[in-house]
């Protein structure tokens, strides 16, 4: 009998009893696939980082696990690891094209976001006692609505089930309040 | 994650699993899931005009109801085959055959149609009524083979659905046809042969919403 079919025997009994549930048999099977699953994915993908050729390994692993229930101990156990082995290679090429065919290539991050609103750090905070009047000067339900969700950061829910007003009111109320609060703070009124 | 961990972590989870049977037990299993949905829908919808005799002398009636048999049996056989690792790809062709002798009487019963009545015999009319029983006959094995399906491994998932999709609306026809006994070829070419190759079409476009790897998705 030559070693591989010798081989291929092992993995099968330890398959079998894999799937009645030994758990010492199957993590023997495991690390005894770890080297065969490397230079598979080595062979068929030789060009990818170390890293990301541990990541198809674990994959594939992965892939083991949930498709054991589909291996005939009676049938060869290495066409049976091969056909997942190169299926899961293929689907991680083709994830792989998808992903580089969105991504742009720059030298350097960028350490904020383009748009001005989020580059304005030297800008003022504004006046804190100028907003508390504006508030002050709300309407008692636009004023109840700014101070559950936005000062209180409660969640719609949360201030619902607080002030007793339905979600929906809570969200014009806020809204509204809002849009009142800007006009104040830029010097009209509400 | 270390690979060694993921290790221990699997097979700390391995629990005793059923072993999935072989192919061809799996497309008894669905045959039997099957039939008598189909059995009973046609008893109950079969219209009392139908004579049974005449369709049993029907000699292109008995081919196609052969032809489907045999078309819906290797179809599903070959997407059990296809959720298999290993399993040999060639079985993933033995449906075409049967498929394509049923196409090959569709087209025969067309021609002589034609010859026989000129245009008159090639005349398409809608079939609403065949609507109902052909989704009556469909949901069980419908649901049967996606379940089945999902407990394989999902290595070419479209092929697989539409493998499935093509064994459903085979047997779906093979009741269907019932109905029409005497019919002109045109119509069924068209209804039931145009309805099962829309059905495996979608099929086989959602067949990576329906079969997939859940670690992956997860």
């Amino acid at each position: 009998m030559s070693e591989s079919t010798e081989r291929d025997q092992r993995f099968a009994l330890l398959m079998r009893a894999a799937q009645a549930g030994d758990r010492e048999a199957y993590a023997r099977l495991l690390h005894e696939l770890i080297p065969l699953l490397r230079r598979a994915v080595r062979r068929q993908r030789a060009l990818l980082k170390p890293q990301d050729a541990e990541d198809l390994v674990q994959n594939i692993l992965l892939s083991l696990h949930e498709a054991r229930r589909s291996y005939d101990p009676t049938r060869p156990f290495l066409p049976w690891l091969m056909a997942i082995v190169r299926n899961r290679v293929a689907d991680g090429a083709r994830r792989y094209i998808s992903r580089s065919a969105h991504e742009v290539v720059v030298d350097r991050l960028p350490e904020t976001f383009s748009d001005a609103d989020p580059n304005t750090i030297d800008g003022p905070y504004g006046d804190p006692e100028a907003l508390r009047l504006a508030v002050k000067a709300l309407p008692d339900g636009q004023r109840r609505a700014i101070e559950l969700l936005k000062l209180r950061e409660m969640s719609l829910k949360e201030a619902a089930a607080h002030s007793g007003a339905s979600i929906a009111a809570l969200k014009v109320s806020v809204h509204r309040g809002m849009t009142a609060l800007r006009r104040m703070l830029a010097g009209k009124d509400p | 994650m270390d690979t060694n961990a993921l290790i221990q972590e699997l097979a700390d989870s391995a629990v005793p699993v059923r072993r999935l049977p072989a192919p061809w037990v799996r497309m008894l299993i669905w045959l039997a899931l099957s039939v008598p949905i189909l059995a009973a829908v046609i008893w109950l919808v079969m219209p009392s005009d139908i004579n049974p005799v005449a369709a049993i002398t029907d000699r292109r009636f008995l081919i196609e109801e052969a032809v489907l048999l045999v078309t819906a049996l290797t179809a599903s056989l070959a997407a059990f085959g296809s959720v298999v690792p290993g399993y040999d790809r060639r079985i993933l062709l033995i449906p075409l055959l049967p498929f394509a002798v049923w196409l090959a009487s569709l087209g025969e019963g067309c021609w002589r149609n034609w010859v026989a009545l000129g245009t008159n015999g090639l005349t398409l009319r809608p079939d609403w009524d065949c609507l109902p029983p052909a989704i009556l006959i469909g949901i069980v094995p419908s649901i049967a083979m996606v379940v089945m399906l999902r407990r394989g491994a999902p290595l070419i998932p479209r092929t697989s659905i539409a493998l499935g999709a093509l064994a459903v609306a085979a047997l779906a026809n093979l009741g269907l046809r019932v109905f029409h006994v005497g019919d002109a070829s045109v119509m069924v070419l068209f209804w039931h042969l145009g309805g099962a190759a829309v059905l495996a079409g979608l099929a086989a476009f959602a067949g990576r919403r329906v079969l997939y790897w859940r670690h992956a998705a997860a």
